[in-house]
């Protein structure tokens, strides 16, 4: 399935890109999308205290991905 | 009223969004660029945004507050990208008819926006900059 994933701040600028599309197996959470993302970037050992959400809502990361669903990997915000 | 932009925010354009001549108070909060932070001078803060969540989550926040406190308007006015020194990164206002729910929806609307909304700050240094991590300013 087809997966759209966003990029902020600091996990951004260790990857060096903001946003990308992935296939991903059926099944497959955000949790273990993020895991696979550092891997193949070369960074599996990078743990990031980061926060997960699909489709613009907050999600624990445990959740099955959807086709065309939107994953975002949120560092610990700080605005406002 | 939620409202994201790059530019300038002002104060005017708040008041104005939650009045009403049925608001006996109209509370409103400003957060600015503080010039110095754990004993460093800032030169300004730049502000990152996951720009269609924030707008959601403002929404959910803006909807809660409605349900939990007798206030007729709110207005969430948020900035991205450099703040300088003294300049509004955010202003949340509520309007109701009485100061009391005023002064708790203004509230909660600020806390709840830190807390939730998907927005980063990087402070700029005279002698570098740094993500802010885990929100440790003083309420």
């Amino acid at each position: 399935m087809n997966i759209r994933i966003r990029y902020f701040a600091s996990l951004k600028e260790r990857l060096g890109r903001h946003e990308e599309t992935r296939e991903v197996p059926g099944g497959t959470s955000p949790r273990a999308l993020l895991r696979e993302v550092l891997e193949s970037a070369g960074a599996g050992d990078y743990a990031p205290p980061v926060v997960f959400a699909v489709n613009l809502a907050y999600v624990s990361g445990e959740e099955s991905l959807s086709d065309g669903d939107e994953v975002a990997f949120l560092p610990p915000v700080s605005g406002g | 009223m939620i409202h994201i932009t790059d530019q300038p925010l002002s104060f005017e354009q708040a008041r104005q969004a939650v009045s009403d001549p049925a608001h006996g108070a109209i509370v409103l909060m400003e957060g600015r660029t503080r010039d110095h932070n754990g004993g460093r001078r800032v030169v300004r803060l730049e502000y990152e945004l996951y720009p269609e969540m924030v707008t959601v989550e403002l929404q959910r926040i803006h909807s809660e507050i409605l349900t939990a406190h007798a206030v007729g308007k709110m207005a969430f006015l948020v900035r991205s990208g450099a703040v300088p020194v003294g300049e509004p990164s955010v202003i949340v206002a509520a309007g109701a008819a009485h100061r009391a729910p005023a002064f708790a929806a203004c509230r909660q609307a600020i806390d709840d926006l830190k807390r939730r909304a998907p927005i980063w700050k990087r402070e700029v240094f005279e002698d570098g900059q740094e993500w802010v991590g885990q929100q440790e300013g003083t309420p």
